[in-house]
């Protein structure tokens, strides 16, 4: 019996397997999509230059989140469509000041698909990156004191 | 698939099966039971809660068991291995019991990854 492809909302085709209903016909193992979602966030935090994920309003918006226990910083700035068989997934990073912005991608990408597939056995068709923005050592340095009292 | 009190098999059966399932997680690296939202994955009998596992008659004099987990990150190895360990586990234990003949399918769900905190 074959499934049908699921073509996702970006109109992505990510290919379903066809399982018979069960591995090995003694059950059913399922990767959670949310799961899919924090490998690939928690692997791009791995290569060195990515100072952050996420863009300016989800960052801000999940400094607050996170605050009170709602946020979770492993997804920001990770979208990730997947079916049983295949993984797409788009991020969005922050790259450290310095840092050439080509070799991190390409590192970024590499590393997303290696732990990806080889964690969930999902087939990552394609990483999609966005360099939102540069980080500046001491960008997160309390405001410092007015010159004027 | 049929709840606990139909004409599945007895509790004792069911509160069993989910709590070797239990141990079979518990001594499994790399992964712990999660009961998820609300704690909806669970299973509650006279002989009390059992996390992450739920075990329902199937209505053919078989318990099918649902194990969700949280991988631990980086996993030691990958999820799909990790299951098919913990799947084995679950049906070596049964069969110690006793129990082979009432166990069911047993399904794996991923539904988690615990880290330590990542600063964001």
């Amino acid at each position: 019996m074959s499934t049908p492809d699921k073509t996702t909302a970006l109109g992505r085709e990510v290919t379903r397997r066809d399982e018979g209903g069960a591995d090995g016909g003694r059950g059913q193992t399922t990767i959670g999509e949310g799961v899919v979602t924090k490998v690939a966030g928690l692997a791009a935090r791995e290569v060195p230059g990515v100072h952050n994920l996420g863009g300016g309003a989800a960052r801000a918006i999940g400094s607050v989140t996170q605050k009170v226990g709602l946020g979770d910083a492993r997804t920001q700035g990770v979208s990730v469509e997947a079916g049983e068989k295949e993984a797409a997934v788009d991020l969005t990073i922050v790259v450290d000041y310095g840092e050439s912005i080509p070799r991190v991608a390409d590192a970024v990408r590499e590393q997303v698909i290696k732990r990806v597939e080889g964690i969930t056995g999902l087939k990552v068709i394609e990483v999609n990156i966005t360099v939102n923005d540069l980080y500046f050592p001491g960008e997160d340095a309390p405001d410092e004191a007015p010159r004027v009292s | 698939m049929t709840r606990d009190g139909d004409s599945g098999p007895a509790v004792s059966e069911r509160a069993m099966l989910a709590v070797l399932a239990a141990q079979a997680i518990a001594v499994t690296d790399g992964v712990t039971a999660t009961s998820g939202p609300a704690e909806r994955w669970q299973t509650t009998s006279a002989a009390g809660t059992v996390a992450g596992v739920l075990a329902v008659a199937d209505g053919r004099g078989r318990v099918e068991l649902e194990l969700h987990l949280a991988a631990r990150w980086p996993p030691s190895m990958p999820l799909r291995q990790i299951a098919e360990q913990l799947r084995e586990r679950v049906r070596r234990s049964a069969a110690i019991a006793g129990m082979s003949d009432r166990l069911g399918d047993v399904s794996v769900a991923f539904d988690d990854v615990l880290t330590e905190a990542v600063s964001g």
